[in-house]
């Protein structure tokens, strides 16, 4: 296992073992499919994969699903992201009812995040109205609800 | 509560890590985020300004202590207390988001 992973690892399971109740911990993790295997997700209680309604994402989605179960990680379920049409979000909703992964939250695909992007700013301070955050602003409210 | 959110390189993974990071902590709760990308740009997304994320250090490695065991696995201790490494490393972000960043992947030791 990589050095770098095994000390995020440690530190956080560390932080979660003194104080368990102290923070919500957001990790951000790395693209590919790795950090799994690497255990760097093992201290979190739940897992978002972020899919598009594309192909490729949705296999990959699907396999971080297999990996996450053979691993024994809690609970994957899904963001849908970037959805413009019906027919996208059906599509999404599909594959994960095919998938038995729950959905968290879906998000809009939305120009207001390539404007905060070219800015160069947080969409939160950019554009705290635009559709995604005010989808975004649901999730966080819902995941606060359900622990 | 404690997430991990992965995804494909681009999508959008790291807005929504940042800014969920962000509604935490709006809503008045203590967060820690955690930049496990090994091409870390969270900071930028939680609102750091560049000048800030220059200076942001990493976990380094010396912190976890790992040693092969005779049977040939491998252990691995962490050296410090939490809190404390959480002081020394984590970022204040905007809403008192604290960014915690990975270390480089790959660069010599165990790799």
């Amino acid at each position: 296992m990589c050095g770098a992973h095994a000390t995020v690892r440690g530190f956080l399971g560390e932080l979660v073992a003194k104080a368990p109740d102290a923070f919500d911990i957001v990790v951000d993790m790395e693209a590919g499919l790795e950090h799994l295997s690497r255990g760097t997700g093992k201290h979190v209680s739940r897992f978002l994969a972020v899919v598009e309604p594309y192909y490729r994402s949705m296999e990959t989605a699907r396999r971080v699903a297999d990996l996450a179960a053979e691993l024994g990680i809690a609970e994957v379920s899904a963001i849908l992201n970037k959805v413009r049409t019906a027919a996208d979000h059906d599509a999404v909703s599909e594959f994960c009812a095919a998938h038995k992964m729950k959905i968290a939250g879906e998000i809009p695909y939305d120009l207001g995040l390539a404007d905060a992007e070219r800015a160069g700013q947080p969409p939160l301070d950019f554009s705290p109205d635009t559709p995604s955050v005010t989808a975004m602003r649901k999730l966080a409210a819902d995941l606060i609800a359900t622990g | 509560m404690r997430i991990a959110i992965a995804g494909k390189g681009g999508s959008g993974k790291t807005t929504i890590s940042g800014t969920l990071a962000r509604l935490l902590a709006q809503a008045g709760r203590q967060v820690v985020a955690v930049d496990a990308d090994t091409n870390p740009n969270l900071a930028t997304t939680l609102g750091l300004q560049p000048e800030r994320v220059q200076h942001i250090v990493a976990l380094p490695r010396s912190l976890l202590k790992r040693e092969t065991q005779p049977d040939g696995s491998m252990t691995s201790t962490f050296l410090r207390d939490p809190m404390e490494v959480l002081e020394e490393y984590g970022t204040r972000a905007p809403d008192g988001v604290r960014l915690v960043v990975m270390g480089a992947v790959g660069h010599g030791g165990a790799g």
